[in-house]
């Protein structure tokens, strides 16, 4: 069954994920072109102003156009997150499916130095490369990256061990299959659904993580932010309860949701079509 | 044909001989990786511009003083062999001094490492055994209302800025109610009262952070058992759905699951500096990446080997666990 | 703003005519402290009348209580090595436990402490005589040999001091009797005793190299020490100054996240916060039971425009950046009002050698364009430095940019961490910014960061005419020609110099209303750091 027929074909929580994702990848891809105001554009007297008319979503902590500041930060978030959350699951689960089909001394090596950069903290990790390199896109990204892949790979690889010594893939070695086939035939598969779940979470983790760096004071360039650095900049407004805070918050958490949701139902559908 | 009582506690007696071999290899192979890590820490802190003399000096740091300073502390020496130095004191049990507070590194760990534990203990103590029975309880009754709002509430509750959480549970249980404390120091705990006014609110930012990730990777997993054959054999011969995810599905989930809570767990010692920093809890974190903004090499060190340590040490209980629950890996 | 305390006790103009004049070396040969006592103020009593609101002077300050203070840093680098102090819960703390020669008041003019009295011949040989019964906290006098000591270890490269380059004027320091000490300046500085008064300065024990615990003659003695936990003091009996301080006990913390100071203040966890972010101000008025301290200061972060390498060597780009730098936006959008408009040179209105005369430069994008077009510059991008490190420099920085944006000029803000940034970003960049602490003394100021020859000179200008009237403005006794060359001083680098303030920031600190005492010092927040032995808690 293909993609496209598969997607047609999901339950309603599914669609509802597709129809979030979608708007925010609209987003992230036409947002700075629909926006009123240019992203740092004092507009307004009003700091942590309220919705209005003229500013949709409110002003932040300088005057600014909330609206333009998110349909701008979103690109950041969706971007940065969407590109290391895929970078982090991809390489996770690629190592540890060396790692688990060839065994020995390169499981053992590959693991040690993935248990090392783990229990590197995430946000130290930024801290240095951002002091080391400047902050730039490609920066975040690596570094995100960087953070989340020994995570990924623990949780690959205990999956691809934990089905490495299942019956079929015990046949297929008795078969005499060479590893690459193993790892991409045999095991790769049975652990699409617990990898799609954990990037899906991954991709919610450099969310968080991009907002915890905007705490350290490190980050997306201004005047641009991402939508966790706009919570954190006008958190002061929080006491006021100004769209500022809760627009980026409430942005977060409809792009988390959204994409879990969708995650969830492909890999549900996954499992369904290919049982 | 599938072996359905595969993996049940009672198979481990045939391993329980090997398995202090196993611990004692595990922590061989673990001061190996402590090596690796302050190998890693040690190249990318070589990154960082400027030392700590320059640090300590601020806007004062003209190159004399800043000379001065860098021979006082041996920063003059080139920088791999002072990492040989500090490995060389390592090995026998010294982790150096620390340039800015001209104290033993053990000392500033020390008097912080007690605090940090207990924060993780606490925050596991409560956030493990919820995640655990939101991830089964949304596995069993997956796809219907419960799953989907479970899934939901986990989903928002990971999607929300931890600094924002803390900031509003501040704002309403401290500012508003008067229940708790803004500030958790932990400095003169001697009641229980004082200690969940002290600790309620730290832990439940920590609950919001981890509990997500803990319970989605046991809902996959045990779903993921759930669809084995084995368990489908045990269906159709009539076992109750509960008992069968239960006796035999769980089981067989575990090595995922406690890998999974393992992960979540470690965050807790390293990863928690926003918190720390929003209670005014002193924990190693902050002493962490305090040192990194100033340079002081011997703490971020230090850290980096509690960090990795308090992470192996997790990590081996969940491989034990794993083995115990699925004692074909004995094999591999 | 409006509810803030009473401002302190002022002298009459023409008091504080002869007090400078004095302290300048004035032709009276008199030192101002000894004059201070002359117009009928006993030293001790002058000083805590001008440290009181005439309000609170109604009320008796009622003894004991324990306060919580909450300062923005607090790490594994805290000191009670006063030499070491970087940040202001540093100098907080070592105003607790130590006390200096000179004192300031809510005027920034030097109050006798430990020296009971200040004489100099011709600002260079400065004989301070030290106070009888001053005592340490471990039951010690305080002799000749302590400040001797405490003066001179910062030339010592091993102590690592902040202050090493000022120390080195102190050509030599001895005593000159069983009771007094004798400092001779390389140069004559009329500013000495401003200079004393600062944390730095403060007098440690002969000897004292490890500052696990303090010992010092201050009015709080250290009954705890956790570097990046807290700081315990207790109140020393035996403080010179009679009945101070009032407060039993005082617990220093630092709480770095602003929200949380904020919330830590309402929350009443802890009693006075430093550096309240000026959009919370209004949010601690609000709410019941709690106060705002607004100190206005000369407190400054200032646009750096390196004149060593294009485009900073350029005049004509100097001005231009100059005229489109929006004052009044970034007084009203970032500071919310809690700063005055600055006008390119580093004196704050209420400084004493202001220059009036000396027109405000506006924002004016036509002069910024004119500028900009001569300078050839027009059209091209350039990267802007800026960091948290410096207060308030990355949202200068993007106002700046929107308004180059205006005339054809691409600025690109770098953001880059506050960590390190002294060392390997200030100064360093074309165009970047800086941020400096306000010191009483225009000549301190002038010498550390604009002199050609100054480590700090931060724009790399170098201009003779500056040097040479900052020279003789030091030399200078007669206190209006001395006012006429900082005049001149202040439009020279208003007109030459890659150096830009746009504004001078307030410092604001929130308290309990049950805090009284508490007055505006403008060497910085929680009464330029000295509010512990000044404040009591009303029952």
């Amino acid at each position: 069954m293909s993609a496209v027929a598969r997607l047609a074909t999901l339950p309603w929580p599914g669609r509802i994920g597709l129809a979030i994702v979608a708007f925010w990848l609209a987003m992230a891809a036409f947002g700075g072109f629909l926006a009123p105001h240019d992203v740092g554009a004092i507009v307004s007297q009003d700091v942590f102003g309220a919705f209005s008319a003229r500013h949709p979503l409110g002003t932040d902590y300088l005057g600014r156009d909330m609206l333009s500041r998110i349909l701008h930060g979103s690109r950041f978030t969706i971007g940065l997150a969407l590109a290391a959350a895929l970078a982090a699951s991809t390489c996770g689960t690629a190592i540890a499916l060396v790692a688990a089909t060839a065994g020995g001394w390169v499981d053992e090596a590959v693991s040690r130095v993935m248990d090392a950069f783990i229990s590197i903290p995430s946000k130290m990790l930024a801290l240095v490369m951002v002091a080391a390199f400047g902050s730039s896109p490609a920066l975040l990204i690596l570094t995100a990256a960087l953070s989340y892949t020994p995570g990924a790979f623990r949780i690959a690889r205990a999956l691809a061990v934990n089905v490495r010594t299942l019956d079929f893939v015990q046949a297929a070695r008795a078969r005499g299959e060479g590893l690459p086939y193993i790892a991409a035939v045999e095991i790769l598969p049975n652990m699409v659904n617990p990898m799609l779940a954990d990037f899906g979470l991954r991709f919610v983790f450099v969310v968080l993580l991009l907002s915890g760096m905007s705490f350290l004071g490190l980050g997306v360039q201004p005047p641009d932010a991402d939508l966790g650095s706009l919570v954190r900049e006008n958190i002061s407004g929080l006491f006021e309860g100004a769209p500022a805070v809760i627009v980026p918050a409430a942005a977060i958490a409809t792009l988390t949701v959204g994409v879990n949701m969708l995650i969830d139902s492909v890999s549900g559908r996954a499992r369904a079509v290919e049982a | 044909m599938p072996e359905p009582a595969r993996g049940l506690p009672g198979a481990l007696g045939r391993f329980r001989g090997s398995l202090p071999a196993l611990v004692v290899q595990r922590v061989a192979v673990g001061l190996v990786t402590l090596v690796v890590v302050s190998a890693i820490i040690f190249a990318i802190t070589s990154l960082l511009p400027g030392d700590a003399a320059q640090a300590i000096l601020g806007q004062a740091a003209t190159p004399e003083a800043v000379a001065a300073l860098r021979a006082q502390y041996g920063l003059d020496q080139p920088g791999p062999l002072r990492y040989l130095h500090w490995l060389a004191g390592l090995a026998t049990g010294d982790l150096g001094r620390s340039y800015t507070a001209g104290v033993p590194v053990a000392d500033l760990i020390a008097g912080r490492l007690p605090k940090s534990l207990m924060l993780a203990a606490t925050t596991a103590a409560v956030s493990v055994p919820i995640a655990l029975t939101i991830g089964i309880v949304s596995a069993m009754m997956r796809g219907g209302p419960v799953d989907r709002a479970l899934n939901l509430i986990t989903l928002c509750m990971v999607a929300v800025p931890e600094f924002l959480v803390a900031t509003i549970a501040v704002l309403v249980f401290a500012v508003k109610l008067g229940w708790l404390s803004a500030l958790s120091n932990a400095m003169d705990i001697a009641t229980p009262t004082q200690f969940v006014r002290a600790y309620a609110m730290p832990v439940f930012t920590l609950c919001f952070v981890i509990i997500a990730q803990m319970a989605r990777m046991t809902r996959a997993a045990v779903i993921d058992q759930l669809s084995a054959s084995y368990v489908e054999m045990a269906l159709l011969k009539g076992a109750r759905p509960a008992r069968v995810a239960l006796r035999h599905a769980l089981p067989n989930a575990i090595g995922p699951i406690a890998n999974a809570v393992a992960l979540s767990v470690s965050y807790l010692l390293g990863g928690v500096v926003i918190v720390e920093a929003i209670f005014s809890y002193p924990g190693v974190a902050t002493l962490m990446v305090d040192a990194v903004t100033n340079r002081d090499m011997p703490i971020v060190q230090g850290c980096a080997m509690i960090f990795c340590a308090g992470y192996l040490l997790l990590v081996l209980a969940a491989d034990l666990i794993a083995i115990a629950a699925n004692p074909r890996l004995r094999h591999r | 703003m409006d509810d803030t305390p009473m401002p302190p006790l002022r002298l009459d103009d023409l008091d504080r005519r002869r007090i400078d004049a004095a302290l300048r070396g004035g032709t009276s040969r008199r030192d101002a402290l000894r004059l201070l006592a002359a117009m009928g103020l006993g030293a001790t009593a002058g000083a805590s009348l001008l440290a009181l609101p005439s309000d609170a002077r109604a009320q008796a300050p009622r003894k004991g209580g324990r306060v919580r203070a909450a300062g923005i840093s607090m790490s594994a680098a805290d000191t009670l090595d006063p030499a070491k102090g970087s940040h202001s819960t540093d100098y907080t703390r070592h105003y607790l436990f130590y006390s200096g020669l000179t004192q300031l008041d809510g005027t920034l003019t030097p109050q006798p402490a430990l020296a009971e009295e200040i004489r100099h011949e011709k600002a260079q040989v400065w004989t301070f005589t030290l106070r009888k019964g001053a005592r340490f906290h471990d039951g010690s006098p305080l002799t000749p040999a302590d400040v001797v000591y405490s003066l001179t270890r910062h030339r010592n490269p091993a102590t690592a001091s902040k202050v090493k380059t000022v120390a080195e004027q102190f050509a030599e320091v001895k005593a000159s009797g069983p009771n007094q000490v004798q400092v001779r300046l390389a140069t004559p500085n009329a500013d000495l005793p401003v200079i004393l008064a600062a944390s730095h300065f403060l007098i440690v024990k002969d000897g004292a190299a490890d500052f696990a615990t303090a010992n010092g003659t201050g009015p709080f003695t250290c009954k705890e020490f956790k570097p990046g936990v807290r700081t315990l003091a207790a109140r020393f009996e035996g403080y010179w100054k009679p009945g101070r301080p009032y407060l039993d006990e005082v617990e220093l913390i630092g709480i770095p996240d602003e929200p949380a100071r904020v919330n830590a203040l309402l929350a009443g966890d802890v009693q006075i916060a430093i550096a309240i972010n000026a959009r919370s101000t209004s949010r601690v008025k609000s709410s019941p039971g709690f106060a705002i301290l607004e100190t206005k200061s000369g407190l400054y972060t200032d646009l750096i425009l390196r004149q060593d390498q294009a485009p900073g060597k350029n005049p004509d780009f100097v001005l231009a950046m100059k005229h489109l730098i929006d004052r009044e936006q970034v007084k009203s959008a970032i500071f919310r009002g809690f700063a005055v408009a600055a006008n390119d040179q580093p004196l704050p209105p209420t400084h004493r050698y202001f220059n009036a005369s000396l027109p405000q430069r506006a924002f004016n994008l036509d002069k910024a364009k004119f500028h900009l077009q001569k300078s050839g510059f027009a059209g091209q991008k350039f990267p802007i430095v800026a960091s948290a490190a410096a207060e308030g420099s990355i949202d200068m920085a993007v106002l700046l940019q929107q308004s180059a944006a205006k005339i054809g000029l691409t600025l690109q803000v770098n953001r880059v961490p506050g960590d390190g940034y002294w060392s390997n970003h200030w100064m360093k960049h074309p165009l970047g910014f800086g941020n400096v602490n306000p010191r009483p003394s225009a000549d301190l100021l002038f010498t550390q960061f604009f002199k050609s020859d100054a480590p700090w000179n931060v724009s790399g200008w170098k201009n003779d005419q500056f040097d040479q009237l900052l020279l003789a403005a030091r030399a200078e006794a007669d206190e209006a020609k001395r006012k006429a060359l900082y005049g001149d001083m202040q439009v020279i680098v208003h007109e030459k110099c890659g150096v830009g303030i746009p504004v001078f920031m307030s410092y604001v600190d929130g308290f309990t209303a049950k805090l009284k005492g508490l007055t505006s010092i403008p060497a910085g927040g929680f009464m330029g750091y000295m509010f512990a032995e000044h404040v009591w808690l009303d029952a």
